[in-house]
């Protein structure tokens, strides 16, 4: 196997689950009925996003930016260290997302308080 | 109807997002040689040992470099669990106390915790405070140890944290945050700037305040996961 | 110390973490913190201010590390003048919310903390420079929104608080995919160098990260189709959180769509995109806002409608534009507040809103009747009040454009406009009253804010010149953006860690 074709089958791989996770969030948040899972929906969102993100730090024959001993035991090696920039971005994204969901899945019991119960069709008070 | 029309759509978000990424060469090295300097990464890969003695550049990034970041996630999480609160509050009538799981929990469940559960918290505290030499830090160290206590309230009902507790760490983590920022600022320097000595590289006490940062950060970071997890605990619906 | 731009975010958040240790001392201190701080920071604002007049733009670095290594603060004319504009609004705001329900003090706790936390999100999405410090913020702005939309037990505020949580949601994650893309193109993240770097990416590219950016910020800015999240929450979120998103929020939205497209992007045709968008948007939203029986969701759709002559006019893009663009906006912001306000007064024991129970309330409550006259006579840009002049300015620009469509559209609109807010004061002065409306006092809180933005009111109309020469530098400062460049970068060789 050439190596083109082993990065086209990674990138596929890789950028395709990402983009599927996203849309299999989409898909729940638009379409599915009962309110927790479209909290989950939003979660599974957030999770394609940073896998993309992640992705994009990738460096072929790459290793983790840390320079501990073994680290530079590696870099003596030739191997070169991935993009730390995204990592970083993804810890900051990873936290705000499950604020987003805290708050998200504390509305979620208060409908279900209000309302006894949880699905979508069923709360319509307000146009949606 | 609806069904068609949102599959359609998502495959022409699946479609522009495809071809959008295809051109994004998975793999590619777009930082080039640490050592020209030609954007952000390579700055950051060349310069943390030297400038800054730690070895996790991640942890650098996250803490020093781009540290008002940083401040804002802290915020975030100060945000939804005050969110929490205020959107879950309720008057507590005279006489009630928080409903709890009533069902116990299994044998298994019961015994396999208590052994758990200090091995959980000693990992995670040595992930925030070992966050400049390993992979991890705060963030990752604070959610290691919220995950044991969630264990522990899983396996115990009456296992319970005081709420106290959790507001006076949460505040004082928050507050030995801000206040190492603003300290940069009245020595003269820039918020948040490192103003302490930085010592040698993957030694534990270096790096100047970036691993004092990190530990407050732990511990604001499972203090709040905590205290969500046990305010959606304690809210068993009854009325 | 000195008096930098951080001070807008450190100062709050060293409050809003010290608020539950302090309101256990002694629970009035949560009412009154939040006022203290809102007045240090209107201190730093005309400090700021002043040092910008003087010296030129104030870019302040963080941590140390000069751009684009570190995240930095930028305090031009123009972004200066919207951190004060919110910081001003925020502190009236606090005036006319101090005591405006009778809430134990655990709840009130809460909310002058997620209160404090959403006016220094919209500052801070104003005043930073770098994209992902943009998206923290406006994370920070929009969490603090969907709580407080819900704040209110005894109404649909969950139900409004989760449809603006879904679609705020999609705003994050358009914008997080755009940042996703424009990274992996630039490799940087700070605004002055993803201009100066933008002309290496491929065209198609740059319109899908262009696309998607829209997409995100039009939802925030409540662009048309965009906006079905807006009247929601405003008619259920209490009284001075409805102001709060009114006078802050969609202004830091519309602040990220203009930087996005006019700084760091240099397509040329987006301009004309913007104005077909903003007409769309003002002729729905006006339209709409005619049928509503519901106060605040009338005040909520006019709303979205005058962000639409915004986006006009910035699309318009000629100085003169922009210059009434910024006015607009600021008039919008305290014009709006002050009917927010009062409205919120009028139908303060009436849990439907509607207008229809209004009827002869001039008679009853005539100071609140009297502001609200007053604001609606300002909004549809009638002489000798505020708003008069920022219409003018922005139909002058679109004759020197020979854009006589639009002329004509905003002056139908503004008949629309008048129709249906002379329906309410009509109603307020000329209706019979219903058997048993009982009213509500307002606080002295609450007149003081309102009289204080009456007065500007009047002033600003009668004499714009006062704060004309701000909105001119501001509009200067937006449309440079080689000044706005240099100004971050100053020389791109420079790496060291500075030292101040």
């Amino acid at each position: 196997m050439s190596s083109i074709d082993y990065n086209q089958i990674m990138s596929i791989g890789i950028y395709g689950s990402a983009i599927g996770l996203i849309l299999i969030g989409l898909y729940a948040v638009l379409m599915k009925k009962h309110l927790t899972k479209i909290v989950i929906g939003l979660s599974i969102i957030d999770a394609g996003i940073h896998l993309l993100f992640v992705a994009i730090g990738y460096i072929d024959n790459g290793t983790a930016p840390i320079f501990s001993p073994k680290g530079l035991e590696m870099m003596a090696a030739g191997k070169t260290m991935v993009d730390p920039v995204p990592q970083a971005l993804v810890l900051t994204a990873i936290v705000i997302g499950f604020g987003v969901t805290a708050v998200a899945l504390s509305l979620v019991i208060r409908l279900y308080r209000h309302n006894k119960t949880a699905r979508i069709d069923q709360i319509k008070s307000l146009k949606w | 109807m609806k069904k068609v029309l949102v599959i359609l759509m998502l495959a022409v978000i699946g479609y522009s997002l495809g071809t959008s990424f295809s051109t994004i060469k998975f793999g590619e090295n777009r930082i080039g040689d640490p050592k020209e300097e030609k954007n952000v990464a390579a700055y950051y890969l060349n310069r943390t040992p030297d400038e800054l003695s730690v070895a996790n550049v991640i942890t650098a990034i996250v803490v020093n470099y781009r540290g008002f970041d940083t401040l804002g996630e802290v915020s975030v999480l100060f945000l939804a669990a005050t969110g929490l609160g205020s959107i879950l509050y309720r008057r507590r009538k005279k006489g009630e106390h928080p409903e709890v799981i009533t069902k116990p929990a299994s044998q298994l469940l019961q015994s396999g915790s208590k052994l758990i559960y200090p091995a959980i918290l000693v990992l995670g505290a040595y992930v925030f405070i070992h966050g400049h030499l390993t992979p991890g830090g705060g963030f990752q160290g604070g959610a290691i140890i919220a995950t044991g206590l969630l264990l522990m309230m899983m396996a115990y009902k009456d296992f319970e944290i005081r709420h106290n507790v959790l507001t006076w760490v949460e505040s004082i983590a928050g507050i030995t945050f801000v206040s190492l920022g603003l300290t940069g600022l009245i020595y003269g320097k820039t918020f948040l700037e490192n103003f302490l000595p930085i010592g040698n590289l993957n030694d534990v006490v270096s790096g100047g305040i970036i691993p004092i940062i990190y530990i407050a950060v732990g511990f604001k970071v499972a203090a709040e996961l905590a205290g969500v997890l046990e305010t959606l605990l304690s809210n068993k619906e009854n009325d | 110390m000195v008096i930098s731009p951080v001070h807008y975010v450190a100062v709050p958040l060293l409050a809003a973490f010290l608020m539950p240790l302090l309101s256990k001392i002694n629970r009035e201190f949560v009412r009154i913190i939040p006022g203290l701080v809102l007045i240090y920071l209107g201190y730093v604002s005309v400090t700021l201010m002043n040092q910008v007049a003087e010296t030129g733009t104030i870019v302040e670095t963080l941590a140390g590390w000069s751009a684009p290594f570190g995240i930095n603060l930028v305090f031009s004319p123009f972004t200066g003048f919207l951190a004060t504009m919110m910081t001003a609004m925020a502190f009236i705001i606090w005036i006319y919310s101090y005591r405006f329900k009778k809430v134990d003090s655990e709840p009130a706790q809460r909310f002058y903390i997620l209160q404090m936390m959403l006016v220094t999100g919209t500052i801070g999405i104003v005043l930073t420079g770098d994209i992902f410090n943009f998206f923290v913020f406006m994370e920070i702005t929009a969490i603090s929104s969907y709580a407080l939309t819900a704040f209110y037990r005894h109404r649909d505020g969950a139900e409004a608080g989760f449809k603006y949580l879904l679609i705020g949601s999609f705003a994050s994650t358009f914008i997080l995919l755009a940042i996703v893309l424009l990274y992996s193109q630039v490799g940087t993240l700070n605004m002055a160098e993803i201009a100066q770097r933008m002309h290496t990416v491929p065209m198609p590219m740059k319109v899908s990260i262009l696309i998607l950016f829209l997409v995100g910020l039009g939802i925030e800015a409540e662009m048309f189709p965009l906006n079905g999240w807006a009247p929601d929450a405003y008619s259920q979120a209490p009284g001075p959180v409805g102001v709060t998103f009114a006078a802050l929020v969609v202004k830091a939205g519309v602040y990220g769509l203009i930087r996005v497209v006019y700084t760091l992007f240099d397509i040329p045709s987006v301009g004309e995109f913007l104005i077909i968008m903003g007409a769309i948007t003002l002729v729905i939203s006006e339209v709409a806002a005619l049928k509503q029986t519901n106060i605040k969701r009338m005040l909520a759709y006019s709303s979205i409608g005058q962000m639409g002559v915004v986006l006009i006019a910035f699309g318009i893009g000629t100085q003169e534009a922009v210059f009434g663009a910024l006015f607009l906006m600021f008039n919008h912001a305290i014009i709006k507040g002050l009917l927010f306000m009062s409205g919120s007064y009028l139908v303060y024991n009436n849990p439907e809103k509607e207008i229809k129970y209004l009827s002869g309330y001039g008679m009853k409550m005539p100071v609140i009747s009297l502001f609200f006259s007053l604001g609606a006579l300002a909004i549809v840009g009638l002489p000798p009040f505020a708003g008069f002049w920022s219409k003018l300015y922005i139909l002058m620009s679109a004759a020197d454009s020979s854009l006589y469509g639009l002329i004509a559209l905003i002056l139908a609109v503004s008949i629309i406009e008048i129709v249906y807010y002379f329906r309410v004061v009509g109603r307020l002065y000329f209706g019979k009253p219903a058997e048993g409306s009982i009213m509500h006092k307002a606080t002295p809180g609450g007149i003081i804010a309102m009289s204080i933005l009456s007065i500007t009111i009047l002033v600003v109309g009668f004499y714009p010149d006062i704060i004309t020469s701000y909105i001119h530098n501001a509009a200067e400062a937006l449309l440079d953006k080689a000044q706005y460049i240099e100004n971050v970068l100053p020389s791109v060789n420079d790496l060291t860690q500075i030292q101040n």
